[in-house]
């Protein structure tokens, strides 16, 4: 079930999220993104602009793979689990590309604050290629 | 032919800025990604939260930008354009979720500038950090970006 409540006493390490396939990018994904992120850099829109500056046509924001990563994370932890997300974007996304968000569960934690559980996470395109590598820190609610 | 950046921005302080969270712009940028958590887009789940409306995706501050820049002075002192850039890395530490209505204001500065050479050539990495308090100067979030520069 999507959005189940998950809990810290339940997580162990090495658990997987469930992956979440997003895609196929088209284009008007990437102009819509745009307008809402406010980046209108034209390697993202504009082909001939994209091919002029070596890149060889355009590709996905980096931010949105990151949001793809990060909606991943908050469809297992919860809206608002996410204490630290950081990732390098390793490749680029092309239009049509498929993009499969992944993670891991590689520790847990108690601290004064809350209940904290340390993520690998990942992006891959159809081909199995990563395209984005980090790690998240998601904050967990104790069974009662 | 390869270009020369100026790795003089080192230490650059930005003039901070002020952002104002939009109900309507957490809806628009959640709706782009495709995530429909009702915890971003519906506001009577938002009023029975815990947080008492709703809240903003984790990677929402990429809208803070200032409103009267694009950037492009910043790429100009640094001598490079928009066709040369590559997003390298980002990072976001997230004390607590943002809601509408909220202001804050954001402090951001050149903390390193280095050139290494890459599969595609060389290349230069430009690392910023932006702090982001709120109305009662408590740190809300650590923004780190880290820009490439084809050189």
């Amino acid at each position: 079930m999507k959005y189940a409540k998950v809990y810290f006493d339940d997580v162990k390490v090495g658990d997987e999220l469930p992956p979440l396939v997003k895609g196929p990018i088209q284009q008007i994904q990437l102009t819509r993104y745009a307008g809402a992120a406010g980046d209108f850099n034209p390697i993202h829109q504009d082909d001939e602009f994209a091919r002029a500056a070596g890149m060889g046509g355009v590709f996905a924001h980096g931010m949105l793979s990151m949001g793809f990563v990060a909606q991943a994370v908050t469809d297992w932890a919860g809206a608002g689990a996410v204490r630290k997300i950081g990732v390098r974007f390793v490749g680029l996304v092309r239009l049509k590309d498929t993009v499969t968000c992944r993670g891991r569960v590689l520790g847990k934690s108690s601290k004064d604050d809350g209940h904290l559980v340390d993520l690998e996470v990942w992006a891959e395109n159809q081909r199995g290629e990563k395209v984005v590598t980090g790690k998240a820190t998601v904050s967990m609610p104790l069974r009662d | 032919m390869p270009i020369q950046i100026n790795r003089g921005v080192r230490g650059k302080e930005f003039p901070p800025f002020v952002v104002t969270i939009e109900r309507g712009k957490i809806k628009e940028f959640a709706r782009a990604i495709g995530d429909l958590n009702p915890f971003y887009l519906d506001d009577r789940v938002g009023q029975a939260s815990e947080w008492g409306d709703v809240i903003a995706p984790p990677t929402f501050m990429t809208t803070f930008r200032e409103a009267a820049g694009d950037g492009g002075d910043f790429l100009r002192e640094l001598g490079t354009d928009l066709s040369r850039l590559l997003h390298g890395e980002q990072e976001y530490e997230l004390h607590r979720p943002i809601r509408p209505g909220e202001t804050f204001l954001c402090r951001s500065k050149v903390v390193d500038v280095y050139e290494k050479s890459g599969r595609s050539g060389p290349m230069a990495f430009v690392v910023r950090e932006t702090a982001v308090t709120d109305r009662a100067n408590e740190l809300v979030a650590t923004i780190r970006q880290v820009t490439v520069v084809r050189l």
